[in-house]
């Protein structure tokens, strides 16, 4: 009681008897979450707004005689002729660690209920992207944990990398793959106590979801234990369209302070779809010109800016990284639609989720020839590198020769060595959800399959085999994973402890 | 009617006539008003809605309303006029209107700038803070 009493003499104390000076103007009319002003001559573009009520507010549209803000949060209070204040700052969010293991809003404000957030620094939610100077090439890998990723499509810290398919395709879930497996990788770290070790904190933005959905993902990863390393901004489909229009760039901020104190960071965008609707449906009340497929004209622009803002900045200016894996929802697989097509031409790269593939039980449904990473073999590990050079090239003959294979009978040797190979590589591809699998047991597993030791195992028992011999690895071979994850590539010695541990697992494996 | 492109033009062009010396003239408005009721334009009621709205915007950028709890002196509110002028670059009138509900202090809005050295305001801002 006492403080609180102490806090209310020092406020009082704070106060200032001076005039204060602010820019007002009047609600002209107001509905849909958005408001139309007059008066507000000073007002910025982007600047924040202060409603009755301390609803706050965006101006996005400053016109000759009145200004369009859309507002954020409830608005059913507000009416014609209340007053708007101008606050001259940007719409700014808290940052920092004590974030970490929470859920927020739009607006950075918590809505799990463990309490307010400790934070003392703030970042403004639209930012300038790091330029050409500050910026340095991805060259460090961030894994997944999915080993069709990992092997084929890798991706490096700093990259943007888009994950594009149909509904109910499995977009989220490698997402999520890729946050639990951050989190699994930042636990081995710190406990071996390498100054070296760089944490990847994760960063999760659900746009437009249901809220079941995001408790949902809370629980995964509470579960998974991956929450400790996570934010999760949410921006629900309750919401208003300006709070799901604010959210990831809200999330890019809380990203941006990582990055930016030499950090490393992850944010997943889920999804940049449901984002331009919702930029739309705003756009649309603020009666802004519509172009194709009614989005507004700077729907580029819109996604652009968001993901130019992942990067990875060079020594002098922190070393630290912002890696985007936005989510984008397709139909009927169509790529060439207008927003697919925008965040392709954006990102460093996709990976595309073919219905076709998830239906046939092959989970990661990756599409091996829809999908790429332009820069991640750079930063890809060498060991890596080593075992699974051939594989994407090798699976993208089988799917040519597979879909030819079904009109003829008579093969080739060659041809049916390698659809034989082909369907277990697609076996040994075959993840389930959530249960990502470290880079040292990928590199094992996929040795021996570039070593033929599969080769005589029946291809329907191709996923018990791998994960029989990952199993093998991690309880019986513990230091030769830890070998291959230090050592980073496969030398000489690496290869003859891998072939032992091989031929001691073979006879395991009935 | 909406308001047009051409109607908020027609508007300003109307606004440019009643103006003489930077300064908005009675005068030169009635002598508007006169020739719009004599010959009244196309969508004259659109017209004149926003002709009174550029009007009441110019006369409010060279207007003070200095609300104030309790009295205040003539001379406080010419210097109030006089340094506002000052800062504006214009000559501003001031209005004087009692408004019981500042408690106490001023409050001087010219245009969308409010000046508020009120007690009510100090106390709405206690209460957003605390909040």
């Amino acid at each position: 009681m006492s403080s609180v009493i102490e806090q209310i003499e020092q406020q009082i104390a704070n106060l200032q008897t001076k005039a204060v000076a602010s820019n007002t103007g009047k609600i002209l009319k107001i509905g849909d979450g958005v408001a139309k002003i007059d008066g507000l001559s000073n007002v910025m573009y982007n600047e924040m707004i202060v409603f009755p009520g301390g609803t706050i507010g965006i101006a996005l549209n400053l016109e000759e005689d009145e200004v369009g803000a859309v507002v954020l949060g409830e608005s059913n209070h507000l009416k014609q002729g209340d007053e708007v204040k101008c606050t001259g700052t940007l719409l700014s969010v808290p940052v920092g660690k004590g974030l970490l293991g929470r859920v927020v809003d739009a607006l950075g404000q918590p809505v799990d209920g463990k309490g307010a957030i400790e934070s003392t620094e703030t970042y403004p939610v639209e930012r300038i992207a790091p330029g050409i100077i500050e910026r340095k090439s991805v060259d460090q890998p961030l894994m997944t944990g999915i080993q069709a990723i990992d092997s084929m499509i890798p991706i490096g810290r700093g990259q943007r990398e888009l994950i594009i398919g149909d509904r109910g395709t499995g977009k989220t879930t490698i997402a999520i793959d890729t946050i639990i497996n951050q989190a699994n990788i930042n636990k081995v770290g710190i406990a071996s106590g390498d100054p070296d070790f760089r944490p990847v904190y994760s960063i999760y933005v659900a746009i437009g979801q249901k809220n079941s959905n995001v408790a949902r993902t809370l629980g995964v990863l509470e579960e998974k234990g991956a929450l400790e390393y996570t934010i999760i901004v949410s921006a629900p489909a309750a919401d208003a369209a300006a709070n799901q229009y604010i959210a990831p760039y809200t999330g890019a901020a809380i990203g941006e302070w990582f990055m930016a104190n030499g950090m490393d960071a992850l944010i997943v965008y889920d999804d940049l779809s449901k984002h331009a609707a919702a930029y739309r449906q705003m756009s649309l009340i603020l009666k802004r010109p519509s172009g194709r497929e009614a989005y507004p004209g700077d729907v580029f622009y819109l996604h652009s800016r968001l993901l130019e803002r992942s990067a990875r900045v060079n020594k002098d200016n922190g070393n630290g990284s912002l890696t985007a894996l936005p989510i984008i929802e397709t139909l009927a697989g169509d790529l060439a639609a207008y927003i697919p097509t925008n965040v392709i031409s954006i990102t460093d790269g996709q990976i595309f989720l073919e219905t076709d593939l998830f239906n046939q039980g092959i989970r990661p449904a990756v599409s091996v020839g829809l999908s790429v990473s332009r820069v991640g073999s750079a930063a890809q590990q060498k060991a890596t590198k080593q075992v699974a050079g051939k594989i994407k090239l090798e699976l993208a003959q089988f799917r040519e020769l597979a879909a030819f294979a079904q009109f003829g009978s008579d093969l080739d040797a060659k041809t049916k060595a390698q659809l034989d190979r082909g369907a277990r590589i697609v076996e040994l591809f075959k993840q389930p959800a959530f249960n990502p699998i470290p880079i040292e047991q990928q590199v094992g597993v996929l040795w021996a399959m570039q070593n033929n030791v599969f080769d005589d195992i029946d291809v329907s028992k191709m996923v018990d085999a791998s994960n029989s011999l990952r199993d093998f690895l991690s309880s019986r071979k513990e230091a030769l994973l830890t070998s291959i994850r230090e050592k980073a590539k496969i030398d000489d010695d690496l290869t003859a402890q891998l072939k032992a541990a091989v031929e001691e697992w073979k006879p395991t494996f009935a | 009617m909406k308001q047009t492109k051409q109607i908020k033009e027609f508007a300003k062009q109307l606004l440019k006539m009643s103006v003489e010396g930077g300064d908005l003239s009675a005068d030169r408005v009635d002598g508007v008003l006169k020739v719009l009721d004599k010959n009244p334009p196309r969508h004259h009621i659109a017209v004149l809605k926003a002709y009174l709205k550029l009007i009441e915007r110019e006369v409010a950028k060279s207007t003070a309303i200095i609300s104030h709890a309790g009295a205040i002196g003539a001379s406080s509110v010419e210097l109030i006029s006089k340094q506002l002028s000052a800062k504006y670059g214009r000559s501003i009138a001031p209005i004087t209107r009692e408004d019981p509900s500042l408690i106490a202090g001023l409050r001087v809005v010219v245009d969308c700038d409010v000046y508020d050295s009120s007690i009510s305001n100090v106390l709405s801002t206690l209460e957003s803070s605390l909040s």
